[in-house]
């Protein structure tokens, strides 16, 4: 049962890492601004994996302990710690060197939804199964 | 003859006063300098430093600093900070786009050198010294500003700090 809740956060993860690249891409392209000291390929995918494996073991604890109602439980989590988090970008104090910190929450705001994205998005998939 | 020793005298009077001015080295300020201000939360920097800077060590009587800073340069590294820091609550930077350090005096001290002057901000004008170094073409020095002095955001004392540390690094270049 695990693996199957393993898999799902991995994949999730992986989606989650790849939309965040190519919105950071696009939103580099869009502004030319460099937030690469705090917003890089190597940063997307490591949040990407640690917050979907933290979720796949949230995950499997609620739906192990309160079943369907378990899940339920879950996705309402999910979508509120991910609504909350908006104000980490917003609050967040950048280094004085990085120019243009206004358009930082930009960037970073709509990434912090792209890993409950994923894990909805691919859900169906694993749906019934665990 | 004796009709040309009065305008003679004032012409020699002119010529001799034009020596007693010596000027002072005048510097231009390099890209590299950093205005920082220390409060814990916020901290930050200006940038947007111009003016003048006539020093000589040799002669401090005629050195002066005229700078000026623009308000709107202001940056705490995080946008929404910078944003309110620019309104009409905190230093009102469309009434209000500079903040102004204009000597009167520069003395040497112990450790280097002080200079008196005039410091206006947010409309305010205080007398304030800032004593500083003077090192390898390069001006340190550093003063303590309390916001409540110059009426920013006078309504709310206690968000964010009231004293603020401002670290001043400037390199000139000849």
């Amino acid at each position: 049962m695990f693996k199957r809740a393993f898999i799902h956060g991995l994949v999730a993860a992986a989606l989650a890492a790849i939309a965040g690249i190519i919105y950071n891409r696009i939103y580099y392209f869009a502004t030319e601004t460099d937030f690469s000291k705090i917003i890089n390929v190597g940063s997307i995918i490591g949040i990407s994996v640690l917050v979907c494996m933290v979720a796949t073991f949230i995950y499997f604890g609620l739906v192990k302990w309160l079943g369907k109602t378990g899940e339920v439980i879950f996705s309402f989590l999910f979508s509120l710690i991910s609504f909350a988090c908006v104000m980490i970008p917003i609050s967040i104090s950048l280094p004085l060197d990085i120019k243009s910190p206004e358009i930082f929450p930009g960037l970073a705001v709509p990434m912090v939804f792209f890993p409950a994205i994923a894990w909805y998005t691919i859900k169906p998939l694993f749906a019934g199964k665990e | 003859m004796k009709k040309l020793i009065y305008p003679m005298a004032a012409l020699g009077l002119i010529v001799a006063s034009a020596f007693t001015v010596v000027k002072s080295q005048d510097w231009k300020i390099a890209d590299t300098y950093s205005v920082k201000f220390d409060g814990g939360d916020p901290s930050g920097e200006f940038r947007g430093l111009k003016g003048t800077v006539s020093f000589d060590p040799a002669n401090l009587a005629s050195s002066k600093f005229d700078a000026t800073i623009d308000v709107a340069s202001i940056n705490t590294g995080n946008g929404m900070k910078n944003t309110h820091a620019k309104s009409e609550k905190w230093f009102d930077a469309a009434k209000y786009p500079t903040i102004k350090f204009t000597s009167s005096s520069i003395t040497k001290t112990g450790s280097g050198y002080a200079a008196a002057g005039t410091l206006e901000m947010h409309g305010v004008q205080k007398p304030v010294t800032i004593p500083f170094t003077f090192e390898n073409n390069e001006f340190k020095g550093s003063l303590e500003v309390n916001r409540m002095d110059y009426n920013v955001n006078t309504a709310e004392p206690n968000h964010g700090s009231q004293k603020f540390k401002v670290d001043i690094d400037v390199p000139v270049t000849k």
